[in-house]
C-alpha cells in the first residue's frame, strides 16, 4: 500500500472515530492532550494494581468527574469508583475542564482523605447538656428537620425575619443558598467576605462596576501580583499554571511580598514592600506612566470618567481631555519613586525599574490582587484601585494578556426561579455605619448582638469556622454560648471544628465527590460552567440503579447541602402560606418537591448555550452530559465587552446624561447568565442605565453608574468620603510611625501552600506535609531578642498575647513577623478532628481568657492504619483568637495586620498558650466604629447604602430606606 | 499528516488502541508494551537530544534549541519538545497549516518552517537512528520504521533539496575529545555522546563488544559497562571502538533518506573519533 493510501486509511478512521465522539490518539501521546483516559472508556477504565506489585492484577474502574471543594477555583475532579468495591480509590484531573485542564494542586486528590477521614461527622448530632460541653446525641434527619422548619417558620410568622441567618465561608457554588434564603424573605446571608476578599473587591468595583479580577495570564507580558497568588492563590492551580505558561513565552513576573514566599523566588522582581506601603509604590509606577506619557492617552480619554471628574472636582478647568491630562499629571506628581521607596523600604532603583517594565506591557499587563495587602491594612482597598490604575493607564483592560472584570470570564446561570427580593434590611449584617462596605460585616455579629442591636433565633454556620477563623474568637464563644442572643445553632459541615462544639444541631454535609453544586470562575478569558456531583451517585445511576436521595449512595447520613435546603424549605411552608413552597415545588410534578435532577436538568436545557446541542450530538440528554464531563465551556475569548455597540432596539425613549451615561425605556434583553455585576441606578425619569456614549457612538461600557471606568467615584465623594474619591494612599494602621519603639508587624494572612483554611485539616497527606506555624523573624531581630530558632517567643497584641515558636530567617523584612493563619487548630476532649488538632482546656474569669494546650497530635487507632503512623506532634498555635476586629471604615474589610510587641516567653509561658481580654476586644471594636461615618449622617439620600453596588441577597428598595425616625 | 501522527502515537507506549493504529498501518502484529520498553527505554530513545547534544543525555543544549525553534515562532514550546512523536506531530500540524493557507507569504513561511523542523530537528538523526530501530526492533517495529522512513523521505522530496551546511546541532558539538588532554572520563562521556563521536553505541554493542572481545560484561549502565571494558583491555577495546567508528563512517554514508550536509557531518564525526582511537591503540599498545 502507497504511502498516500495509507494517509487516506488513517485520516478516515480517524474521522470515523472521532465523529462518535472518541479519542482516536490515545494514551501518553504528545499530540493531544491525551495523557488522561480517553473519555470513552471512562465507563470501564482498566488499571493496574499498584498495591498488588509485582503481581498484575487488574483493577476496573468508572470514571466520574466532579469539582473540588477544598478552595474556591473549582478545578476538575475524576473519581476513580472501583467497579468491585463501589468505593472510590482515588481522586486526579478532568481533562475536561477547561479552567484547571486536568491539572491538580495537592489538595485535589487529597479529597480522598476527606471523604475517608475516620474522624469526619457521619450522623447528625444533637446537643446534651450545656452548649459547649461536648455531650452529644444521635438524632435522625426527620426529627431535625421538623424542629428546624418548625422554629423558622415561627419566626417568619412573627415577623422576625432578621432572626434567621445562615453564616457562609467559601460558598463553592454560585448562588443556590443565597436563593434559598431569598425564597424565605430573609436578608440573613452573612458571607466570611469581609475578612477575606471585600478590600479587593472594593478597589476593583468602584472603577469597574464588577468586583473581582479575571486576569489573562497566559498572554501577559507583564504579570505584576500583590501577593503570594503563584504559589498559593486563591486561583492556585488554575492561574499558576498560566502564569508559568507566560513565563516560559518570556513574560516577566513582579511579585509585591514582604516575606520570601515560593512566589517570589519565581519573580524576576522580587519587591518586599513594608506592609501596607504597597499603593504609595503603585503610585510611583503610576506616575511614572503619567509624567512620562507612557500611557495609552486613546483608552484613558475614552474610557475614564475623566470628564465627570473634572466638571466635580474642578470645575474652573476648561473641560478638555488635555487640561485633564494636566490635573491628573499635577494629582500624582508627589508620588515619587523616592517616596515610595521611604515608604515600603525598597530601593528608587528597584521601583524604578518595576516601573519601567510595567510600561513595556502595554494591553499585556496582568495584575492580580485579592487578598494580602488589601486584606491586611486600613485602607487596603485602595491597594487594587491604585493597580487597576496600572492597567486603566495602560489600556490593558479586557484585552488578550491583560485584565478582564470577571463578571465577563464567569457564566452562572439563570436557574429555575429567581426568587424575589426580601423586605427586611439586617444591621446584624449591614450596619449603618458602614453604607460602602462591599459584603456583610459578619466579624462583627458578637459585638452588634453584645450592643443589643439583634438577636438570633435560628443561626447556621455552613462549612464556616468562626470561632477559629474569625478574628478575636472569645467573643464568638460568648456570643453562640447565650443562648439569649443565639436561640438555636445549626452547623453544617462535613467535620467537626471549633465552632461546631458550641452548635446545638452539628449536621453532617458532603465533601466535594458528595453533593450537587454548579460553579464557574475566572481563570482566564472565556466562560465555563463546573458540575459538582456526588460520584456514586453518578456511578450508579450510570449502572441503571435509581438514585434519588444522596444519602442513598453517601457515607453513614451524611447529605448534601441542595436536597438538605429544599426539603428544609418545603417543611417550612407546608401549605404555601408563606409563599415558599412555589421556589422549592417541581414544575414537572406540581405538588411535589423539586429534585437536584429537575433543578439542574432545566438548567442545563435552558440556561447554558451550546450545552444542549453539545449533549444531543452525543446521544445524551444535558444533565446526563453534565454528569459525565463534569465541565462544559460556554464561550472564549470574549473579548472587550465594553466596546459592543448598544443595539438600536434597546435605545428606545434614550436619553443621555452631562457625560454621555444613556439611559432607556427598553426592556432589558433577558440574560441568561446572572453573573453579579453592579447595578447603575436609573435616572430621574425611571429609565434604566443601558450604555455609554462614547465618540459619538452608544457602547456598552461598564456597569457603574458613569457607565465608564470610575477614576473618580462620585459614589465614594457623595457618601461621606469626598478625600477618597479618586486611587490615593492611605497609611495603614500598621504604618511604621504608628508602631512606637520596639513595636512590629504581625503578617498573620498567608498560606501554606497545600492547606486551605479549616478545609483541609482532615487530609492526612497534607496534614504531614504542613502541620505547623512557627513564626517568621528576621535574623536581626532574633538577635536582638537573644532568640534562635525553636525557642518561645510571647507576640503581644491589643487584647492578649499568644506563644509561638521563633523560626529565624533572612526571608522576611527586618521589624516584621510573620505566621501563617492555617494552623493551631484544637479540641477539646472529646470530639475532633485528630491528626491536626492540639487538645486544649478553655478558662475563663470574666471577661479574660485563656487556652492551654494540653498536649499536642499523636498516633491513633482507627479504621485508616495510617493514623497509627502519624509522626508529627505539632499542630501550630491559634493566633487569629488574639486579634481584634478591625473593620475599614469604608471597605469594611477586617484589616488582618496586626501591630505587636514581641519578646522572649516568660517563665512559665507554654507553647500554644493563647491570653485574650474581650473587655478590650470591646475597646478595639468601639475605637474603630469611630472612625466610620455613618450613612446616618452621610447619606445622599435618606437610604442605607449606594443601590447600584452589588450585595448578596439585595433586598427591595423600600428596605434601603433609612428609617424615618434616624434621618 | 494523519499517517505521521499515527506513526508519531506508535513510537508511544503501547495502549489498547495501538491495535487499531498497528491494524491500519499493516505493521504484521501489534507491539506489545515489553517490546516497546525493549526498543525505547533500554535501546534507542525517542529523543532528539540525547543523539544530537554534546552531553549524550536527555536534556541540555540540544533540547534547549529545539524549544527555542518554537520560541521563535512566538509559540509556547511543547512539554517535551525533542520527542520524537512530538516532532512528528509537529511536522503534520505544520504541513496541515500550510495546507490550509492557500497561496501566499503565510503558507511559504510554515513551508520554510516544517523545511527546518525536518533538515535541522528530524533529519539530523533519524536516518542512523531509523536504521538502528531496523535493525533491532521487532518486525512490527522494522516495518514502522520503514515507513516513517520512506514518509520523511517524501517530505524531504517535497520541501526540495538538503541544506548545504550541516544542521546547528552539529556544528555546535565539539569532537571527540582527547583523553591526552581532557582526561578519561571526558573520552568515556564524548564516545556515548554520538553528536561527538558520530558512534550510535548501544547497549546491545556494549554486549556484542564483550562477546567479540571475550571480555567480561558488568551490567549497568553504559558509561560503566564501557568502562568496565576499557578497564579490563583497553588496547583491544579501543581498538574495537576505532572499528565501529570506520563502520560508522562509511554506514552514515549510506543510511537513508540521504540528507548531503548532514551524512556528511556525521560521518567526519565519525572520522575524526576513528583517527584518535587509533592513535590511542597504537599508544596503548606501545605501553
Amino acid at each position: 500500500m502507497s504511502l498516500d493510501d495509507l494517509e487516506k486509511r488513517v485520516s478516515a478512521a480517524r474521522a470515523e472515530t472521532e465523529a462518535r465522539g472518541e479519542t482516536f490518539y490515545p494514551g501518553p501521546s504528545r499530540i493531544h492532550l491525551a495523557a488522561f483516559p480517553p473519555k470513552e472508556r471512562w465507563d470501564d477504565w482498566v488499571e493496574l494494581d499498584s498495591k498488588a506489585w509485582p503481581e498484575r492484577v487488574e483493577k476496573r474502574y468508572m470514571l466520574v468527574p466532579t469539582t473540588c471543594f477544598n478552595c474556591e477555583s473549582a478545578c476538575g475532579l475524576l473519581a476513580y469508583v472501583d467497579q468491585e468495591s463501589g468505593q472510590v480509590r482515588k481522586f486526579e484531573g478532568n481533562p475536561e475542564h477547561p479552567g484547571s485542564r486536568g491539572r491538580n494542586c495537592a489538595k485535589g486528590p487529597a479529597t480522598l482523605n476527606q471523604i475517608t477521614d475516620p474522624d469526619r461527622i457521619l450522623h447528625p448530632m444533637k446537643r446534651v447538656g450545656r452548649r459547649g460541653e461536648g455531650r452529644w446525641e444521635r438524632v435522625e434527619w426527620d426529627a431535625v428537620l421538623d424542629e428546624l422548619a418548625g422554629r423558622i417558620r415561627k419566626a417568619l410568622r412573627e415577623k422576625r425575619h432578621n432572626e434567621v441567618m445562615y453564616h457562609v465561608g467559601r460558598p463553592g457554588e454560585d448562588g443556590f443558598t443565597e436563593r434559598t434564603m431569598a425564597a424565605w424573605g430573609v436578608d440573613g446571608h452573612n458571607s466570611h467576605t469581609n475578612i477575606c476578599s471585600s478590600g479587593a473587591r472594593c478597589g476593583y468595583q468602584l472603577w469597574s462596576g464588577i468586583d473581582r479580577p479575571s486576569p489573562d495570564h497566559a498572554n501577559a507580558r507583564v504579570i505584576l501580583l500583590v501577593s503570594s497568588h503563584l504559589e498559593t492563590g486563591h486561583y492556585f492551580n488554575p492561574h499558576a499554571q498560566r502564569i508559568l505558561e507566560a513565563r516560559k513565552n518570556g513574560a516577566k513576573l513582579i511579585v509585591f511580598d514582604t516575606r520570601l514566599s515560593n512566589t517570589a523566588t519565581h519573580a524576576d522582581h522580587w519587591l518586599a514592600t513594608q506592609p501596607g506601603s504597597e499603593a504609595a509604590v503603585l503610585l510611583a509606577v503610576a506616575n511614572h506612566l503619567i509624567a512620562n506619557r507612557l500611557y495609552d492617552r486613546e483608552f484613558v480619554r475614552r474610557w475614564w470618567n475623566w470628564e465627570e471628574y473634572l466638571a466635580t472636582e474642578h470645575p474652573a478647568v476648561e473641560r478638555t481631555f488635555e487640561s485633564f491630562e494636566k490635573v491628573l499629571a499635577a494629582q500624582y506628581e508627589g508620588y515619587t519613586f523616592e517616596l515610595a521607596a521611604a515608604e515600603s523600604g525598597v530601593d528608587e532603583a528597584t521601583i524604578g525599574e518595576v516601573a519601567r517594565i510595567v510600561a513595556t506591557a502595554g494591553t499585556r499587563l496582568a495584575t492580580h490582587n485579592w487578598r494580602s495587602a488589601s486584606a491586611g491594612n486600613e485602607g487596603g482597598w485602595q491597594v487594587t484601585r491604585t493597580l487597576f490604575m496600572l492597567n486603566a493607564l495602560s489600556g490593558a483592560v479586557a484585552t488578550e494578556g491583560g485584565l478582564f472584570p470577571n463578571a465577563w470570564n464567569k457564566f452562572v446561570p439563570r436557574p429555575i426561579r429567581l426568587p424575589r427580593h426580601p423586605e427586611s434590611w439586617n444591621e446584624l449584617t449591614w450596619p449603618v455605619e458602614y453604607p460602602l462596605a462591599m459584603n456583610e460585616l459578619s466579624f462583627l455579629l458578637p459585638h452588634l448582638v453584645d450592643e443589643g442591636r439583634g438577636r438570633l433565633d435560628v443561626y447556621f454556620s455552613r462549612v464556616y469556622n468562626p470561632v477559629w477563623t474569625n478574628p478575636d474568637g472569645f467573643s464568638w464563644i460568648e456570643m453562640l454560648t447565650d443562648e439569649g442572643k443565639v436561640g438555636l445553632h445549626v452547623a453544617l459541615t462535613p467535620t467537626w471544628n471549633e465552632t461546631a462544639y458550641f452548635a446545638d444541631y452539628v449536621l453532617p454535609m458532603g465533601h466535594g465527590s458528595e453533593r450537587h453544586d454548579i460553579h464557574s470562575y475566572e481563570t482566564h478569558d472565556g466562560q465555563w460552567i463546573g458540575f459538582r456531583q456526588p460520584v456514586l451517585r453518578a456511578a450508579r445511576e450510570r449502572m441503571g440503579e435509581s438514585v434519588t436521595d444522596t444519602r442513598q449512595v453517601n457515607p453513614g447520613e451524611v447529605w448534601e447541602e441542595n436536597e438538605f435546603w429544599l426539603e428544609l424549605s418545603w417543611r417550612i411552608d407546608p401549605d404555601g402560606a408563606l409563599g415558599i413552597r412555589e421556589f422549592v415545588e417541581s414544575e414537572k410534578r406540581p405538588g411535589e418537591r423539586l429534585t437536584v435532577d429537575e433543578y439542574y436538568g432545566w438548567i442545563f436545557e435552558n440556561s447554558v448555550p451550546g450545552l444542549p446541542e453539545r449533549a444531543r450530538a452525543e446521544g445524551l440528554e444535558p444533565l446526563a452530559w453534565m454528569r459525565r464531563y463534569g465541565a462544559f465551556e460556554v464561550t472564549r475569548k470574549v473579548g472587550k465587552v465594553y466596546e459592543e455597540p448598544v443595539p438600536q432596539v434597546e435605545l428606545v425613549d434614550a436619553a443621555e446624561d452631562d457625560f454621555g451615561r444613556v439611559y432607556t425605556r427598553s426592556a432589558a434583553p433577558a440574560k441568561l447568565n446572572v453573573v453579579p455585576t453592579g447595578a447603575p441606578e436609573p435616572d430621574a425619569e425611571g429609565r434604566r442605565a443601558t450604555g455609554v456614549k462614547v465618540d459619538g457612538a452608544v457602547l456598552r461600557g461598564f456597569p457603574t453608574p458613569s457607565g465608564r471606568l470610575e477614576f473618580y467615584s462620585s459614589t465614594v465623594a457623595r457618601w461621606g468620603w469626598p478625600e477618597l474619591a479618586i486611587p490615593t494612599y492611605i497609611q495603614s494602621h500598621v504604618h511604621p510611625k504608628t508602631l512606637g519603639e520596639n513595636g512590629k508587624v504581625l503578617i498573620s494572612t498567608f498560606r501554606l501552600p497545600i492547606q486551605i483554611h479549616t478545609r483541609s485539616a482532615n487530609a492526612k497527606w497534607l496534614d504531614e506535609i504542613a502541620h505547623t506555624n512557627p513564626l517568621w523573624i528576621h535574623t536581626s531581630d532574633a538577635a536582638g531578642l537573644e532568640v534562635r530558632t525553636g525557642d518561645l517567643l510571647r507576640v503581644e497584641t491589643e487584647i492578649g498575647y499568644f506563644v509561638v515558636k521563633a523560626w529565624v530567617t533572612e526571608g522576611i523584612k527586618p521589624g516584621v513577623v510573620a505566621c501563617s493563619h492555617h494552623m493551631g487548630r484544637w479540641k477539646l476532649d472529646g470530639h475532633g478532628q485528630r491528626q491536626l488538632m492540639n487538645t486544649v482546656g478553655l478558662s475563663q474569669e470574666g471577661t479574660r481568657w485563656g487556652l492551654q494546650r494540653k498536649k499536642g497530635v499523636e498516633p491513633y487507632d482507627s479504621s485508616d492504619p495510617d493514623t497509627r503512623r502519624v509522626w508529627w506532634t505539632d499542630a501550630g498555635v491559634h493566633q487569629n483568637l488574639t486579634f481584634p476586629v478591625h473593620p475599614d471604615p469604608i471597605s469594611g474589610m477586617h484589616c488582618w495586620h496586626q501591630a505587636v510587641r514581641v519578646r522572649r516567653a516568660e517563665p512559665g509561658d507554654a507553647y500554644g498558650d493563647i491570653y485574650v481580654d474581650t473587655e478590650k476586644s470591646r475597646e478595639a471594636f468601639r475605637t474603630w466604629l469611630a472612625k466610620t461615618r455613618s450613612a446616618l449622617e452621610v447619606s445622599p439620600d435618606g437610604t442605607r447604602r449606594p443601590s447600584w453596588l452589588i450585595r448578596p441577597v439585595k433586598p427591595v428598595a423600600k428596605a434601603y430606606e433609612l428609617p424615618e425616625s434616624d434621618r | 499528516m494523519e499517517l505521521l501522527r499515527a506513526l508519531a502515537a506508535l513510537c508511544e507506549p503501547p495502549g489498547p488502541e495501538t491495535d487499531r493504529l498497528a491494524s491500519l498501518l499493516e505493521l504484521g502484529e501489534t507491539p506489545r508494551p515489553e517490546e516497546h520498553a525493549d526498543l525505547f527505554t533500554f535501546q534507542l530513545y525517542p529523543y532528539a537530544s540525547v543523539w544530537l547534544g554534546p552531553e549524550g543525555m536527555l536534556g541540555g543544549e540540544a533540547r534547549a534549541r529545539i524549544a527555542d525553534f518554537w520560541r521563535a515562532l512566538g509559540t509556547d514550546p511543547p512539554e517535551e519538545p525533542d520527542h520524537l512523536a512530538t516532532l512528528l506531530s509537529s511536522l503534520a500540524t505544520l504541513q496541515e497549516l500550510g495546507s490550509a493557507a492557500g497561496p501566499g507569504p503565510a503558507r511559504d513561511r510554515l513551508r520554510h518552517t516544517r523545511r527546518a523542523l525536518l533538515f535541522e530537528h528530524l533529519l539530523s538523526w533519524l536516518p542512523p537512528w531509523l536504521a538502528r530501530v531496523e535493525e533491532l526492533g521487532t518486525p512490527a517495529y522494522r516495518r514502522w520504521a520503514r515507513l516513517l522512513r520512506e514518509a520523511l523521505a517524501a517530505q524531504a522530496q517535497e520541501l526540495g533539496p538538503p541544506p548545504e551546511t550541516e544542521p546547528l546541532h552539529l556544528r555546535a558539538a565539539p569532537p571527540l575529545p582527547d583523553p591526552r588532554t581532557e582526561g578519561g572520563e571526558a573520552l568515556l562521556a564524548g564516545l556515548l555522546a554520538p553528536a561527538r563521536s558520530g558512534l550510535f553505541l548501544l547497549r546491545h554493542d556494549l554486549t556484542r563488544a564483550a562477546r567479540e572481545l571475550e571480555l567480561g560484561r558488568r551490567v549497568g549502565e553504559r558509561r560503566f559497562e564501557l568502562e568496565a571494558l576499557l578497564g579490563q583491555h583497553p588496547a583491544a577495546t579501543l581498538s574495537w571502538l576505532a572499528e565501529e567508528a570506520e563502520t560508522w563512517a562509511r554506514r552514515h554514508l549510506e543510511v537513508g533518506p540521504a540528507t548531503g550536509a548532514s551524512a556528511r557531518a556525521w560521518s567526519e564525526r565519525a572520522t575524526t573519533s576513528a583517527t584518535l582511537l587509533a592513535e590511542l591503540v597504537a599508544e596503548a599498545d606501545g605501553d
